[in-house]
């Protein structure tokens, strides 16, 4: 039974997670030489001439970069100055919603916010007109990179705190603490190499999704031109444009391989830097970068926090002048007379999220179990590759071979790429949970005469309610903030929240797409409400799960 | 001299770990913690060295050579600290770690020299994790000496060790420490040098 079953593991593991990258990719590079209809000479020569390009590559470069630098010492400053404190616990445990957040409706709400219009202007001007100076998103990629860096320091931090109880930084705290140097030196001389030697993969994570967003690029990135992967879904929607998005998306690949060299080399500029000075004997000195931290830090939570109660309150304002602080009228009509079209996006969207998140954790648990029985490797570097490849790149070449074959359109099209996105986040994030699990428990059952099939669905699954759910919460998070897997896969036939948010973004009423933003933001906040609350009513008299 | 005036150490629920505990170690002499596991002993060191655990409450006072370090933080207290595993640094060379202690920057030939003088000649660049326990006991003591304590505290520094190296590495300890106070937390009686005060723990009135 062991070699058919591993055989049809690894059969199901290429076909429907491997195939779609693979074909995905060869496909772009396809299309990139013209090989497709509707070329008429190879995208590489279409793309490399585009007047564009070279603007486009430096704003993926100087956004992507930027933000991720942003994020990371925003996560870093905040495990330094807040660690052991209340307000740091506080904060953590905001972060499980905060990285539900889609990126969509953080974008949008920053514009909502930081727009010369914008709340944060009538909150603290009284003057009649909006100041001028400035726009929301802006020529130079600042709003891109703020907004990025807002999506992911909490992912960064959730991470690192996930790996400091492995640390243990109390107790190298303790040590360097006895030998001289302060609470903070001690971080990041002790505690921070190690840190982030294993903090790389999530980074790269980062860097990759900020080289090649699409969505938050087109929402809140500079316009003329865009950044590089805004650039090539824009190439793809233009007539006879496959090739040239294809030669883009490889082109994309290439400048992402560019930012993470800078990346690394600055990395290692900085590691050698730190090595010379936690050598130095220097114990002394002015830590003058923490009141900045602190206050870019308030204000990174400030802003989050208002960008994302603007989204509701639009949808809900009848008349909001500027500069009135608050609307001067309230109204539900938005709600009431948009409902059909909001309730068949969020209907689309639910499908989509349910459909995908079921498979993404069936598949989760069944790969966990058969890593367990010791019938599959341990191959966890494998499922960040589709968080490393820039999904305009698989995307183009997909959506052609979907096309060939006729598959283009369908709803499970689209759940398959959105499953493909979740299960990764499933994976990587039960696969702790799982593994540890005492195997006493399952030995009793066995003693007791239970079979396979009753010691998983009566012991083990119970046991890991919790984090199943919280895993299954954030697969719907993925799938609901999905925006080019579903807009390319569905060839634009499958309208979701996500889609209809960026596409009408701007020529819409800001009251509807505060209301479009809001159920978007809602969705993933309910699933994980209900992940931690679900747990607590099963198993309310019972000490595990 | 180390002095400590009538600790009393509890958790915040009101139990009692330690009450009124006082004693005085001279330059040279070493007090002896005894004490079964859980009767507070390392927690007295965590309490000398100003790192307790959130949520336990103490009274008292510590002067070390007359200076009240009783609200010092940990980083002024000017002490010295060696734990059973040695915990060095892992991510540092053994010369890495030992500059980490130290005062000001140490030449190649500075740590060198040290390293001969504790038999580790040539190890300068190993990793820590590739070294042996009674090595990385002593590169830790080495490291506590370069950065100039006024107090060593020993919490079961021997207590990995084997027999024939227990020997080695507790006279190599004494001898390096004989200038500052000592204390010494452990359960094995032979830890303790023949003129060192005892005190045992764990069966006060607390």
């Amino acid at each position: 039974m062991g070699r058919a079953l591993r055989a049809l593991v690894w059969s199901v593991l290429a076909l429907a997670f491997g195939l779609p990258l693979a074909l995905g990719l060869v496909g772009t590079g396809i299309a990139a030489a013209g090989a497709f209809p509707g070329s008429p000479m190879p995208g590489w020569s279409q793309a490399l001439s585009d007047p564009r390009l070279l603007a486009a590559v430096v704003a993926t470069l100087w956004t992507g970069l930027g933000a991720t630098a942003l994020a990371l010492a925003l996560a870093l400053a905040a495990l330094v100055l807040g660690w052991g404190r209340g307000w740091f616990r506080a904060v953590a445990g905001w972060l499980p919603p905060m990285l539900a957040v889609p990126h969509a409706a953080l974008a949008v709400g920053l514009v909502f916010v930081l727009a010369p219009s914008g709340w944060l202007m009538r909150m603290v001007l009284e003057g009649p007109r909006p100041p001028s100076g400035w726009t929301v998103p802006d020529a130079y990629g600042l709003s891109l990179l703020v907004g990025l860096a807002l999506k992911e320091f909490p992912f960064l931090l959730f991470t690192a705190m996930a790996l400091c109880p492995r640390l243990n930084p109390d107790h190298w705290i303790k040590q360097g603490r006895v030998l001289g140097y302060s609470a903070s030196r001690c971080w990041t001389r002790l505690v921070l190499p190690r840190l982030l030697s294993q903090l790389r993969l999530p980074i790269a994570v980062v860097l990759a999704y900020n080289l090649s967003v699409v969505d938050m690029a087109l929402l809140l990135g500079p316009g003329q031109p865009p950044t590089l992967a805004a650039l090539v879904l824009e190439w793809f929607n233009q007539a006879g444009g496959r090739a040239k998005a294809g030669a883009g998306a490889w082109l994309l690949l290439v400048v992402m391989a560019l930012g993470f060299a800078a990346f690394a080399i600055a990395g290692l500029g900085l590691g050698a830097l730190a090595r010379g000075r936690r050598v130095s004997g220097i114990r002394r000195g002015w830590h003058l970068w923490h009141w900045p931290a602190r206050v870019a830090l308030a204000g990174a939570l400030g802003l989050t926090a208002l960008a994302l109660i603007s989204l509701p309150i639009w949808s809900l304002a009848q008349r909001w002048r500027f500069p009135d602080a608050w609307p001067s009228a309230w109204t539900l009509r938005f709600w009431v007379n948009r409902w059909d079209q909001l309730g068949e996006l969020l209907s689309h969207t639910l499908i989509l999220g349910v459909a995908s998140t079921a498979l993404a954790v069936l598949a989760a648990v069944v790969w966990l179990e058969l890593e367990r029985l010791r019938r599959v490797p341990r191959i966890d570097g494998l499922w960040y590759v589709p968080l490393l490849l820039p999904q305009v790149c698989v995307l183009l070449g997909w959506q052609s071979a979907s096309l060939w074959v006729g598959w283009d359109g369908r709803a499970a099209t689209v759940i398959w790429g959105h499953w493909v996105y979740s299960l990764p986040y499933v994976i990587l994030m039960l696969a702790g949970a799982w593994r540890a699990l005492d195997p006493s428990y399952d030995q009793q059952a066995r003693v007791l005469g239970h079979g396979y099939a009753a010691r998983l669905l009566r012991v083990r699954v119970p046991l890991m309610a919790r984090p199943l759910l919280s895993a299954a919460a954030v697969a719907m998070a993925v799938s609901v903030a999905q925006y080019l897997p579903t807009l390319l896969l569905s060839g634009g036939r499958i309208p979701t929240l996500t889609t209809e948010l960026v596409t009408s973004f701007g020529g819409v009423d800001r009251r509807m797409i505060g209301a479009l933003a809001s159920l978007q933001l809602m969705l993933p906040l309910v699933c994980f409400a209900a992940a931690l609350v679900l747990p607590r009513i099963w198993f309310r008299n019972r000490q595990h799960a | 001299m180390l002095e400590v005036n009538n600790l009393s150490i509890g958790f915040a629920s009101g139990e009692c770990l330690v009450e009124g505990l006082s004693f005085q170690v001279e330059a040279g002499g070493v007090l002896a913690l005894l004490g079964p596991s859980g009767s507070g002993k390392s927690t007295v060191l965590d309490w000398i060295t100003g790192t307790l655990a959130p949520g336990i409450q103490s009274s008292g006072s510590l002067h070390l050579y007359g200076r009240d370090l009783t609200d010092v933080p940990t980083e002024r207290r000017g002490l010295g600290l060696v734990l059973q595993d040695g915990s060095l640094f892992p991510h540092m060379s053994i010369a890495e770690n030992l500059a980490f202690g130290a005062r000001q920057r140490l030449s190649a030939a500075a740590v060198d020299e040290l390293l001969e003088r504790a038999d580790l000649g040539g190890m300068a660049d190993r990793d820590p994790a590739t070294i042996s326990g009674g090595q990385r006991a002593r590169v830790s003591l080495l490291r506590t000496l370069v950065s100039e304590p006024a107090a060593v505290l020993l919490d079961e520094p021997f207590s990995k060790l084997d027999a024939e190296l227990r020997d080695q590495i507790r006279a190599f300890t004494w001898t390096e420490t004989e200038a500052v106070p000592r204390v010494l937390v452990t359960h094995d009686a032979q830890d303790i040098p023949a003129h060192a005060q005892r005190i045992q723990l764990g069966d006060s009135a607390c």
